[in-house]
């Protein structure tokens, strides 16, 4: 089911008696979420991505806007009335009951479509003669089999009889996600799944959560602070910075093509390298070198520009750039260059470049892949296209 | 760990060590000694040797006393053995009552009670305490606001609740029903301030969390109640219940509080309101201890099994 935020807005009041300012923790958000997919809200820490999931969930109510499920304006449900599964960031999930139980929870509550019939065995048919359907609970067999399918998806078959307390983070993981699961909500939202696993796990779990997703077909909206994770398995991210939105779309596509520095800077490892540059009429400067043509008549003035590390061309007949190599790491295929330039934000340039190529430490020069840098305003720091 | 500086250990311990020594272990184990003790004298401390007899006739197995009684044909004089004390008649069962009818009764209430406070919002500061001050009153200065709601014919309570003519609670014509009825309602209701407070920090420790995924698993309230309130509050329920049940057994203040001097609703019904503590105090009075210790090791006991019980219980059902 596709999710639709509108200018949605949550306003945490501040008090003044303590000194403490009002916070906008989300600030007129207006996202589509396309049905069937896995969206990644990805932002640093405090930017509203937890505020937003808890509002799509209904346990917060937006300070303005309006969240449509469908055609369905859910703005003013009840989290109830929603039809949601979520995965609280540290799980919650029920400590004193066993897995079985926790899994099984939500399912006492549902009520289900039951044909009503007279006794006569006639079906009971209301004035258009449609058959009549009254509510009913989930039989104990039905209840038995959902738990067992939904521990199959999530395959935690084994760790049924468990407590929370004694399985590892990963298995309390995908407790959590077939608790969501069992009901067969309509929107499945992740708050951070990943941030309590290992590193190995994480990226196993991540993988789990793809084929979960995939296999169900179900709504997906992904909250995370790491862009690798949101970048490997989302189909769509959503990037925020302080409650704001700043890009949405496919993750090559955000990668590939940021809108402002800030989601240059967020994306990507390792991290996008800056520098102070300048606009002149003929071109962008980097200290003294000419890295790009203005072809569309910019105004002079600073401006910030971005290389990926994979954009440095070494070893051809191109030199517009000109940095010191101070270390050079090779690892299997790649090299990973440590450079240093003193327009450079950072007090190291990372390069990665093909192990073929012979690198050694000592003032360099290079070409740069015009697909790999980006020009920012200095003041707005939003891309200036060339 | 360094086994020469155990001196300093047991030097560090001293002071407590003596002082559990001489008001704990050593009574304790002198109560138990005199209640082995037949006939014991407290004023010369002297006695007839070891028995078991206080025991059987605290409980009523043995004739605590032949008394002449005319035979029903021959209207000879005949000695007849007297079994049943007032321990049997009212200290033990009225002891058992109040057990069995206040701690489960109050423990519900309070649990009622904190979980409605907890889930409002407004004024629950005041609230809590408004609920507390009980706790801080003086317990005598209650008992008596209890003797008169519970005054004669025409008392508050019968006046609120429009119970009829004649209903006396604990005057001089109440009888044992109503006497014991006005008992447990104060003891309820002087119990009840501690067991809110416990249970509401219990409540306020759990994490909200909880709450959120059970109301996106759509539970409705008395499931949420039922299922997860209660099964995350059971350390605290425990605690409760192993407190007011160890308090109930022991109870004796509270009759003092409600019906002054003498346990009882009016001097034709001598004793009627006893309770095993009750008795135990009333025998060091009239040179009885060796009974009263046999008493007080026999209620140890009981309340020793009972705590044992509810621990075992609980190892299956509280959740920490
Ligand atoms: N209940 C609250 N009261 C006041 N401020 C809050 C509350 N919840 C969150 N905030 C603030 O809102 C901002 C966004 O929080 P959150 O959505 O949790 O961020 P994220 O999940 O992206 O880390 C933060 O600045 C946080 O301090
Ligand atoms: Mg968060």
């Amino acid at each position: 089911m596709e999710i639709r935020l509108k200018n949605l807005t949550k306003e945490f009041p501040g008090d003044p008696k303590k000194n403490i300012p009002d916070t906008v923790a989300v600030d007129n958000l207006t996202v589509t979420i396309p049905d069937g997919e896995l969206v990644g809200l990805l932002g640093p820490s405090g930017c509203g991505k937890s505020t937003t999931l808890y509002m799509i969930a209904g346990l917060k109510n937006p300070t303005s806007g309006e969240i449509w499920f469908g055609d369905q304006d859910v703005t003013n449900l009840t989290p109830e009335k929603r039809g949601i599964g979520l995965v609280f960031q540290n799980y919650a999930l029920y400590p004193h009951m066993t897995v079985y139980k926790n899994v099984a929870f939500p399912l006492p509550n549902i009520r289900v479509e039951k044909p009503r019939f007279y006794r006569s065995g006639e079906p009971v048919l209301d004035e258009n003669g449609n058959q009549v359907y009254s509510p009913r609970k989930l039989t104990k067999a039905e209840i038995d089999a959902l738990v067992r399918s939904t521990a199959k998806l999530v395959q935690i078959e084994e760790y049924l009889d468990r407590k929370p307390s004694q399985l590892s983070g990963g298995q309390q993981q995908r407790v959590a996600i077939a608790r969501a699961l069992v009901k067969k909500p309509r929107v499945l939202l992740l708050d951070e799944p990943l941030s309590n696993l290992d590193a190995r796990l994480r990226i196993q779990t991540r993988e789990e959560i793809r084929r979960i997703q995939k296999e169900t077909g179900i709504t997906t909206v992904f909250v995370t602070h790491d862009q690798e994770e949101a970048m490997s398995i989302c189909d769509k991210i959503v990037v925020m910075k302080l409650g704001v939105q700043q890009q949405i779309g496919a993750p090559q596509e955000v990668y590939n093509d940021p809108h402002n520095l800030f989601v240059a800077t967020f994306l990507g490892t390792p991290p996008i390298n800056v520098f102070k540059g300048r606009m002149e009429t003929d071109g962008v400067y980097i200290g003294s070198d000419k890295v790009l043509e203005n072809t569309r008549g910019y105004k002079p003035g600073p401006v910030y520009v971005g290389i990926r590390p994979e954009g440095f061309i070494f070893g051809g007949d191109r030199s517009e750039f000109g940095m010191r190599v101070e270390n050079v790491t090779v690892m299997g295929r790649d090299i990973l260059l440590n450079a240093s330039n003193p327009a450079c934000t950072k007090p190291l340039i990372k390069a990665e470049l093909s192990s073929e190529i012979k690198m050694e430490v000592g003032d360099v020069r290079c070409g740069i892949r015009p697909d790999k840098i980006y020009v920012f305003d200095g003041e707005t720091e939003e891309r200036l296209y060339l | 760990m360094q086994s020469k500086n155990n001196w300093k250990a047991w030097l560090y311990l001293a002071p407590v060590l003596i002082l559990l020594s001489v008001f704990t272990f050593y009574p304790l184990i002198n109560t138990i000694g005199i209640s082995f003790l037949k006939n014991y004298d407290y004023m010369t401390q002297t006695s007839d040797g070891f028995t078991f007899e206080n025991y059987a006739i605290v409980l009523g197995l043995q004739p605590y006393r032949y008394m002449p009684i005319p035979d029903e044909v021959t209207g000879e004089l005949v000695q007849t053995p007297m079994y049943i004390t007032d321990v049997v008649k009212f200290a033990i069962p009225n002891t058992a009552i109040i057990t069995f009818v206040t701690v489960p009764i109050s423990i519900l209430i309070a649990l009622a009670m904190a979980i409605c406070l907890n889930s409002i919002t407004s004024l629950r500061k005041v609230f809590q305490t408004i609920f507390f001050l009980p706790y801080v009153t003086n317990g005598i200065a209650v008992g008596m606001v209890f003797s008169v709601i519970f005054a004669g014919n025409s008392g508050i309570f019968n006046a609120i609740f429009g119970i009829p003519e004649p209903n006396y609670w604990i005057n001089v014509s109440a009888d044992w029903g109503h006497g014991m009825f006005a008992l447990c309602f104060y003891i309820i209701w002087k119990s009840l301030p501690y067991k809110v407070l416990i249970f509401l920090s219990g409540l306020q420790n759990i994490d909200n969390q909880y709450y959120d995924a059970a109301k996106m698993d759509s539970a409705p309230k008395m499931r949420v109640i039922s299922k997860i309130t209660i099964p995350l509050l059971s350390p605290q329920v425990l605690y409760i219940t192993i407190t007011s049940f160890i308090g109930a057994f022991k109870e004796y203040d509270s009759i003092v509080g409600l019906f002054g001097t003498a346990p009882q609703t009016s001097p034709s019904r001598p004793n009627n309101m006893l309770t095993i503590v009750y008795y135990v105090y009333n025998t060091i009075g009239d040179n009885r201890v060796h009974y009263g210790s046999a008493a007080a090791v026999l209620l140890f006991v009981v309340i020793l099994v009972f705590t044992v019980v509810e621990m075992q219980v609980s190892k299956k059902r509280v959740h920490y």
